[in-house]
Parts: C-alpha cells; sequence; structure tokens
C-alpha cells in the first residue's frame, strides 16, 4: 500500500533541475520550450525547479567538458534520491561532434549514470516531453 | 582612404620598423614587423592612426616558429601586424598597456601555445580547465593528446 503511494507520487509529480554542461543553447531554448503553456507539461507534474535539492530529475544537454565534469558530480550527489537522468540532445548522448576533443569527456553518461536518452540537434519540445513521460514509465 | 594610402600612411608612421607589406585582399594588409619593435609600432599606430581596436590576436605554430598576428580594424580597412617569435625562445612583449582589451587574448595565447608574455599583468591561465596539467599545450602541433578511454553503458553490441 505504501509502496504503491510513494511509487504514485514519483510518477505524478517529477520535479526536474535543468543542467547545463557546455551546450551551446539550442538544447536549452527547447527544453525552455517545452516548460511553455503549448505543452502544457505541468499536467504531468513537471515543476522546473532552482536547486539541485528540490529535484527528482536532471534533464542535461550538452557535452561535459572537463571543467564541468567535478561540478556535474556535485550537483549529481546533491540531488535526492531516487534520481534520474535524462540526456537531451545529441552532444549529451555521445559528444556528438565535440566527442575526442581535448577539453570535453564526451557524453554525460561518462560521467553520471544515465537513464534516459533524447536524440535530436537541437531535440523537439516534445521528444523532450516523450522522454520524460517514457522514463516515469519505467517507474 | 584606399588601401595605397593606408599603406603609405602606415609606411610613414613606422619607418624602418615595417620590415615587409603586402596587401593580399582589398580592405586587408598585412605588415611584417620584428617582435622586438611591437609595443612601439603598436603606440605609433594607436596614437597616430587612431587604431585602437584590436579585432583579435592569432597565433599560428608553422612547425619552426610561432607567428603572431595582431589584426587592427577601423572604419577602412583590417591591419594586420605579423610577427615571428622563434620556438626556442618563445616570449613575447605585452601590449596590454597600449590595449587594455589584449590581455584576453594574451592570456589565450599562453595557455594555447606556451608563449611567455612578458610584463602581462595578470598571467593567470584563462581557457583550460583548472585541473589542467602543467606544460600541455594544445595548439602546438608538436602536442599529442591520449585521449581517455570512453565508458560504454550496458557494453559494446
Amino acid at each position: 500500500m505504501l509502496n504503491r503511494l510513494v511509487r504514485w507520487s514519483r510518477i505524478k509529480s517529477p520535479w526536474i533541475l535543468h543542467l547545463n554542461s557546455g551546450a551551446c543553447n539550442a538544447c536549452d531554448i527547447e527544453i525552455v520550450a517545452a516548460l511553455t503553456p503549448r505543452f502544457d507539461i505541468e499536467r504531468l507534474g513537471v515543476l522546473l525547479k532552482a536547486t539541485p535539492r528540490h529535484a527528482d530529475v536532471i534533464v542535461c544537454t550538452g557535452p561535459v567538458t572537463r571543467q564541468i565534469k567535478d561540478r556535474i558530480i556535485r550537483i549529481y550527489e546533491q540531488v535526492p534520491d531516487p534520481k534520474f537522468v535524462v540526456a537531451v540532445g545529441a552532444c549529451a548522448m555521445s559528444g556528438c561532434v565535440y566527442r575526442g576533443a581535448y577539453n570535453v569527456m564526451g557524453g554525460i553518461d561518462q560521467v553520471i549514470p544515465v537513464d534516459a536518452y533524447v536524440p535530436g540537434c537541437p531535440a523537439r519540445p516534445d521528444a523532450i516531453l516523450d522522454g520524460v513521460v517514457k522514463l516515469l514509465g519505467k517507474l | 582612404m584606399t588601401d595605397i594610402e593606408i599603406i603609405e600612411k602606415a609606411k610613414g608612421i613606422l619607418g624602418g620598423k615595417a620590415l615587409d607589406v603586402a596587401n593580399p585582399a582589398e580592405r586587408r594588409i598585412f605588415i611584417k614587423i620584428d617582435p622586438g619593435s611591437l609595443t612601439a609600432a603598436v603606440t605609433a599606430l594607436r596614437d597616430q592612426m587612431g587604431l585602437r581596436y584590436l579585432a583579435t590576436l592569432s597565433g599560428v605554430d608553422d612547425k619552426e616558429d610561432f607567428e603572431l598576428l595582431y589584426h587592427f580594424a577601423d572604419d577602412h580597412a583590417c591591419l594586420n601586424l605579423r610577427t615571428r617569435v622563434p620556438k626556442t625562445a618563445p616570449r613575447i612583449e605585452s601590449i596590454s598597456h597600449i590595449i587594455p582589451g589584449a590581455i584576453l587574448y594574451e592570456r589565450e595565447l599562453q595557455d594555447m601555445f606556451g608563449l611567455v608574455v612578458e610584463r602581462i599583468p595578470d598571467p593567470r591561465p584563462l581557457v583550460v580547465p583548472d585541473d589542467w596539467p602543467a606544460e600541455n599545450y594544445p595548439l602546438r602541433k608538436d602536442w599529442k593528446f591520449d585521449r581517455p578511454e570512453e565508458k560504454i553503458p550496458g557494453g559494446k553490441s
């Protein structure tokens, strides 16, 4: 009974943290577009949070640069359990064109575990929504 | 002002400091100078020709020397001062006391090529990460990058 309640509340209120680890801002704009009333993402209980301590899902964009690697790990550790990571865009998935550069570690999965990948350059807002919803479906 | 007038004016200002003048394209003027006379040339061009705007400073590693290009822009043309610094003694005088905005380019030059910019007011690294190992200069041609092994979540298929 309690487990069902916990599961229900997790699925109904995934608060997200938007994290840019070195993206070109295109994916960030699409994430912001996904939060607009046009898509009305709040009907799924999604709220954008300003601090990792309030968030359940980290929505990451961009390749991981060497400078931000330790900071990403710190942000990931600040998020309370259970936590999930969605990698948005081609760069966050693999590093894309920046892969192999001397100051880029690669995709987000090189640094923190990733639960869902959303392809696209940049990913469409409905694709991002779909990624978050598919992640919630796994719970 | 046509290109020829600009070249004549710059030659008059620089005198013997201008080793070679080229005009490879319209409104683009290359002037070769000696690294020792760089600060004097920049001061003279700023005061007498009004070249205050340093568009950028680029560095080239051509395997024997470092070539530095100071791109000055004004309403009429883009005037580039080119100077060559030997790799064995990579030192250049700072111009940031003449043009304060040059300091960002000079700090980047130090990070990327390992050039020593003398009399720079703030020599801290600018673009390389905080944990970057010393003596690694990414834009040098003889620098090799050992790419770390990538983790593939779930293993290779």
